[in-house]
């Protein structure tokens, strides 16, 4: 069964249940077919043939509500972020061609577009509609990251993406059913977003969202703990800012705890297993390029981890996914040495909406359409990835993808001199991003201020140091191991 | 400790942690008013907090910090016990 039918029969099945739990107001899926049949309704009047629609997102019922409304009608959608800068909403309105954008509050000011409000669409007793036909090629979203030259890379996954990612899913033996209580803690510009949501709601299952206010970290915790959350997808920094309070924590009632995002600490994973006595524990790995993740590694409930350098494996490709690792020409390495590893079956993306971009991150071998991912890996001899870090300067920052050359493209822009971005670890293990400028020293604040207002608040380094001038490696490059060892010493 | 010296403690953490010449805290402060100080910020704060007082605040303590006036509250009561 596709994963729209599924949605629709469980938001028809599952009336009196609760859908979703937002600032601890609850919805039930009976609220949530209302609202989700009035956007569907506005969509239809206002927008008959425009498949590509864009959603303003906040913390709202009416934010999933037009998600759901979306998937159903076989549309396309584009979440915008109002949070990030003016300048990076509007290229991606126009890059995803939008004329069309949803939002549930105050909107954000956008060129040329129309902007439905959508809480001033009154509330009415229909029920939402699943469009027939075969949707399986159309693009069910298109998110953006970060590109390398400072424009945003749009990436669109097809409703067949999800359907063979939710296939895989269910293949690893994750069974949520109307009981389950799950948690969604990431920003809806990320796809661990999607299988947060989805994934649930297709179950009947209740979905609950961080509190706006508050730490991040202190939130997940309070949620996973006063709503009994029985489902979570993790990033693993969390348990990183958590670590310091383990045997305070005790988590019983969780079945499922999944990391992702960023490379997982045997160390780490093995402390927090003593805290969810009953969870199944699975590190799993994918870019958003072949649809929210693909390999999977379970740690193993007697405390064996399969780990290399203190990272934990990232396992087996999920059903229908095949991979290979190649070297920089696309030619297969023996087994047991190191390469780029790259991606093929029905949850790669078609490509990016860039198709100069396409000709290098896509290759043919065999037959079989492979998308190299840029990560570096291993095969063990019993299977399993390991994962070895990037071939390029791009990093994971709690999740987050984030290419270096793009912040260092708009430092350069803004202050007329050589801008290095490195990553360094702060004292208690978590990664963040250090802006070196070579030039003399200025005022730190208005530096900050001018990133700000150039990128989303992911991608804004947590220090600037100038060095002038930056110190060269023998060929004459900048060195950024020996940039890395003076930041080191300076944060 | 009353809780001026507290907030002179503070203040000092604040501009170190925080890398700033200035910080201005009152009761009614949060996250929100303070920039710099966010998810990553705060762990160092809370750790630095408790070395200067020797103090260890339990995560459910802080999970009920609404502002900065619940924290030194907190650290009175722990003073306070020792």
């Amino acid at each position: 069964m596709s994963f729209r039918s599924r949605l629709y029969n469980s938001i028809n099945n599952n009336s009196s249940h609760n859908a979703l739990c937002i600032n601890g107001c609850y919805c039930t899926y009976k609220q949530l077919a209302e609202r989700v049949a009035v956007v569907q309704q506005t969509l239809i009047q206002q927008s008959g043939s425009l498949d590509r629609i864009g959603i303003v997102l906040s913390d709202t019922v009416d934010t999933y509500a037009a998600i759901i409304a979306i998937l159903l009608l076989g549309k396309t959608y584009v979440p915008l972020h109002p949070g990030h800068p003016g300048e990076r909403i509007q290229q991606i309105v126009s890059q995803a061609s939008l004329e069309v954008v949803l939002a549930a509050s105050a909107t954000p000011q956008l060129a040329h577009i129309a902007c439905v409000d959508m809480s001033f669409l009154p509330s009415v007793s229909s029920t939402p509609v699943l469009s027939d036909g075969d949707f399986s090629n159309a693009f069910a979203y298109i998110l953006f990251t970060s590109g390398s030259t400072g424009i945003p890379k749009g990436t669109p996954i097809t409703y067949d993406n999800i359907d063979s990612f939710a296939t895989g899913f269910y293949a690893i033996g994750y069974q949520l059913t109307p009981q389950d209580r799950c948690l969604q803690m990431f920003d809806l510009t990320f796809d661990l977003s999607v299988v947060s949501y989805l994934m649930p709601l297709c179950a009947g299952a209740c979905v609950y969202t961080l509190p706006d206010k508050g730490m991040k970290f202190t939130n997940v915790y309070s949620v996973l703990e006063e709503h009994n959350i029985t489902f979570a997808l993790m990033v693993p920094s969390i348990l990183s800012f958590l670590r310091q309070y383990f045997s305070e924590i005790h988590l019983p009632q969780l079945r499922y705890s999944l990391f992702c995002g960023e490379a997982l600490s045997a160390d780490l994973v093995t402390e927090w297993q003593k805290c969810v006595p009953n969870a199944t524990i699975d590190n799993v790995y994918g870019p958003t390029e072949a649809t929210i993740f693909c390999t999977w590694y379970r740690i193993d409930t007697t405390g064996t981890v399969g780990a290399t350098n203190g990272v934990v494996w990232i396992g087996k490709p999920m059903l229908g996914v095949n991979t290979i690792v190649a070297d920089d020409e696309g030619n297969l390495v023996s087994t047991g040495e190191k390469g780029e590893l790259c991606l093929a079956g029905n949850q790669v993306t078609p490509g990016y909406l860039d198709n100069e971009k396409n000709k290098t991150a896509f290759f043919t071998l065999n037959g079989e359409r492979y998308y190299r991912t840029g990560d570096l890996v291993l095969l063990h001899s019993d299977g399993n990835y390991i994962y070895c870090g990037r071939s390029d300067h791009q990093v994971k920052i709690q999740g987050f993808r984030i290419e270096l050359a793009e912040i260092e493209h708009h430092a350069r822009t803004a202050f007329g001199c050589h801008a290095v971005a490195i990553v360094a670890t702060s004292p208690q293990g978590i990664n963040q991003i250090e802006l070196v400028l070579e030039t003399e020293a200025t005022n730190k604040s208005d530096i900050a201020g001018t990133l700000k207002s150039l990128m989303p608040a992911y991608m804004l380094p947590a220090g600037i140091h100038f060095v002038k001038p930056l110190p060269l490696n023998i060929n004459g490059k900048t060195d950024r191991k020996e940039l890395a060892k003076l930041i080191a010493t300076a944060i | 400790m009353d809780s001026n010296e507290i907030y002179a403690h503070l203040q000092k953490i604040y501009c170190t942690i925080l890398k700033k010449d200035q910080v201005t805290l009152t009761d009614a402060t949060t996250a929100a008013d303070i920039d710099g100080w966010d998810s990553l910020t705060h762990m160092l704060l809370m750790d630095s907090v408790e070395r200067e007082f020797g103090i260890k605040f339990k995560l459910m303590e802080i999970m009920k910090f609404n502002n900065v006036g619940d924290m030194v509250a907190c650290i009175q009561k722990k003073l306070a016990a020792k």
